[in-house]
């Protein structure tokens, strides 16, 4: 545990005294104690990208609860939170962390269409544990953050394979494509996105995007991928672990090495509810140490 | 918000971002009169720009019927309907935009159409308002009527595809006005669909982000107007640059029929975006209809139409539409002939304002048969 996260649980402390009023010796809520201290990443055997949502060990970590708000800041608004709370668990294995969210949600939003939205959850850790604490909302300027989404269409296209046209619009009609008569290289004009290599378009190999941002609207997929992950939706519940390494790799990687006292932000897409975008349920910074 | 000056409703009016008019603004011009919804536009810009995959049901250039055709569904009813019924009779539009109207924590009033809205685009076609009694079409005027309305995105001064995108993924360029979606930077989360009160922003669902209709912008750069303008068999389009409204120039034919003589109108102004393809209102219609939907003028821009041939430089504007696949940047008529330049003065076509007339004897001598009367 370093001074700063020593610092932060003591101003807490203070804080709670200050609050409890007639009664500054009386033991604190439990529940209240547990948010105060935040997520703690306990260790585990192993070695690599922790994957697996239905692991014996996430039992041995502590369950945490986060509350999730609508975002309500800025434009466009989310009025209303269809995920108003999600459980997070943290293990590490002195290479890489992994965090397990598990919410509820009845509708599996997996397809995307014109006017249908795939669900998503994202972890955000600021870049440097012992720098200012960055703008909860997607950092700000000079103060980065790292946001690692899971999609679930990404999921499915991992699991199920892309869909074509007539997966998702069994009554199209087609003639021919550009493809179909033209080499890969001059039908590439008529690929669009994934012409360009968006990265949103298909996941590479992981239907996590391991991401950056320095504020509003700056969210940028980096070059390289370190961020893995796997959700798996079952009887109105998803489960969904999100890995990345716990040692800086690349610029502007997190530094979550074990030991480390930082900060965990998290946010939720219902895709059903048409959530997407500024449209997501949120929760600001919650503490987070990763055990020795 | 920002406040920017918006011509078209006379007034300013708020946006997302300050008012920067770009150097040169492309532009385009409709006579609705003169549209047969032959769809060669349509297809024309669906061969060129929209035949990949995941591109099956978007059209960047549509022609609907009106009164009942739409594409998506009933795009503008449903937009009309959440804007609420507004006096369009001043030269100020009084009432609210789009951006004015926006609900709390939204940028732009809007909806998302269904998929099903994208999935008959030439439904409502050649349906006329209502029914017609027996014998009553060699009455006029007909008590019925419906009318030819075709469609790309209007490269608005304030888009609010643009306005309402969180990601500044949408930018207009400087050069020439046109609006374009970053494919690399969009990340589909279709704000844009949802902002633009024309439904010009599709969404690809094999892409996962939004596509738009680029105004050939390839074209443009060569000084050539767009696949929908020079494909156009009825020669209802002109496509070019229109100036700022203090700097209209006469001798701009797009600036002669938008500014000068007033005939040419933008579609649905009180939605405040500014739109850059206007229309030359059928004559035939009710102008209460016209009025909602082209704006304040309508009536006087249908009687300038009528007349036409007693305004030469109006004539020979509308002459020059489907004249030539270069853009026209200056025009001049003389000696009953219209004369279009491009943009280093050089002569582009010449088009006589009246057509001469060769009249022919009805019987062939040679062939010893009738003519038939052809064109």
């Amino acid at each position: 545990m370093n001074k700063s996260f020593h610092r932060r649980a003591w101003a807490g402390f203070a804080v709670l005294l200050v609050l409890m009023p007639g009664c500054p010796s009386e033991r604190p809520d439990p529940a209240v104690e547990r948010e105060r201290e935040g997520i703690e990443a306990v260790r585990i055997e192993g070695t690599g990208a922790i994957l697996d949502p239905g692991a014996g060990f996430w039992n041995e970590a502590p369950a945490f609860s986060v509350q999730l708000q609508p975002q309500v800041v800025v434009d466009p608004r989310l009025p209303e939170a269809a995920v108003g709370e999600l459980e997070a668990r943290a293990v590490h294995n002195g290479e890489w962390i992994g965090m397990r969210l598990r919410w509820a949600d009845e509708t599996r939003d997996d397809v995307l269409r014109t006017a249908d939205f795939g669900d998503q959850v994202a972890v955000q850790f600021p870049i440097d544990p012992h720098g200012p604490l960055p703008s909860a909302m997607m950092g700000h300027e000079g103060a980065p953050v790292n946001v690692v989404q899971w999609r679930a269409p990404f999921q499915r296209d991992l699991d199920e394979g892309a869909p074509d046209i007539f997966d998702l619009y069994p009554y199209a009609l087609v003639d021919i494509y550009p493809d179909e008569v033209l080499g890969v290289i001059d039908a590439r004009a008529y690929t669009g996105a994934l012409g360009v290599d968006n990265p949103i378009s298909r996941p590479y190999e992981s239907p996590v995007l391991d991401q950056i941002a320095e504020g509003w609207g700056s969210l940028t997929v980096k070059p390289i991928q370190l961020a893995d992950g796997r959700g798996v939706w079952n009887d109105g519940e998803w489960t969904v672990v999100i890995t990345r390494p716990l040692f800086p790799i690349t610029p502007n990687d997190p530094d979550l090495r074990p030991g480390t006292a930082t900060n965990a932000a998290f946010a939720v897409w219902e895709g059903g509810s048409g959530e997407t975008g500024a449209r997501k349920s949120w929760a600001l910074w919650v503490p987070l140490r990763v055990a020795e | 918000m920002p406040k920017v000056y918006n011509w078209q409703i006379g007034r300013e009016m708020e946006f997302p971002y300050e008012g920067v008019r770009p150097k040169r603004q492309f532009a385009m011009v409709m006579d609705t009169n003169k549209c047969i919804a032959c769809q060669t536009c349509t297809v024309a810009c669906k061969t060129t720009w929209t035949p990949g995959r995941g591109q099956e049901y978007m059209f960047w250039n549509n022609v609907e019927t009106k009164p009942y055709g739409g594409y998506p569904l009933g795009w503008d009813v449903r937009i009309l309907e959440k804007l609420g019924v507004r006096d369009m009779t001043g030269p100020v539009y009084e009432g609210k935009t789009i951006f004015e109207a926006a609900p709390d924590g939204e940028i732009a009033l809007g909806y998302i159409p269904e998929d099903e809205d994208w999935a008959f685009p030439n439904v409502g076609e050649d349906e006329c308002t209502g029914s017609m009694e027996q014998g009553a079409l060699y009455t006029m005027p007909h008590m019925q009527w419906m009318f030819y309305l075709p469609r790309i995105c209007n490269h608005c001064t304030y888009a609010s595809c643009l306005g309402s995108c969180p990601r500044q993924s949408i930018y207009k360029r400087p050069e020439d006005g046109i609006v374009l979606l970053d494919q690399h930077r969009c990340r589909g989360y279709r704000e844009c669909v949802k902002g633009c009160p024309f439904k010009k922003t599709h969404f690809n669902p094999i892409t996962r982000v939004s596509e738009k209709c680029i105004g050939c912008y390839p074209a443009i750069e060569n000084g050539r107007q767009t696949q929908c303008t020079i494909t156009c068999i009825g020669k209802i389009r002109l496509q070019g640059f229109i100036s700022k409204p203090d700097e209209a120039r006469e001798d701009n034919p797009l600036d002669y029929l938008i500014f000068v003589s007033k005939v040419a109108k933008p579609l649905y102004p009180q939605f405040g975006l500014e739109g850059n393809v206007y229309y030359i209102p059928p004559i035939h219609v009710p102008p209460r209809y016209l009025t909602q939907m082209f704006g304040y003028g309508v009536e006087e821009a249908m009687e300038t139409y009528r007349r036409a041939t007693e305004d030469k430089k109006l004539l020979g504007a509308l002459l020059l539409f489907g004249s030539t696949p270069e853009i026209i940047e200056r025009y001049e008529v003389q000696n009953d002939t219209a004369i279009g330049y491009n943009k280093d003065g050089g002569e582009l076509v010449r088009v006589p304002i009246r057509e001469p007339i060769h009249v022919r004897a009805a019987y062939d001598e040679q062939y010893e048969t009738h003519r038939t009367n052809i064109t």
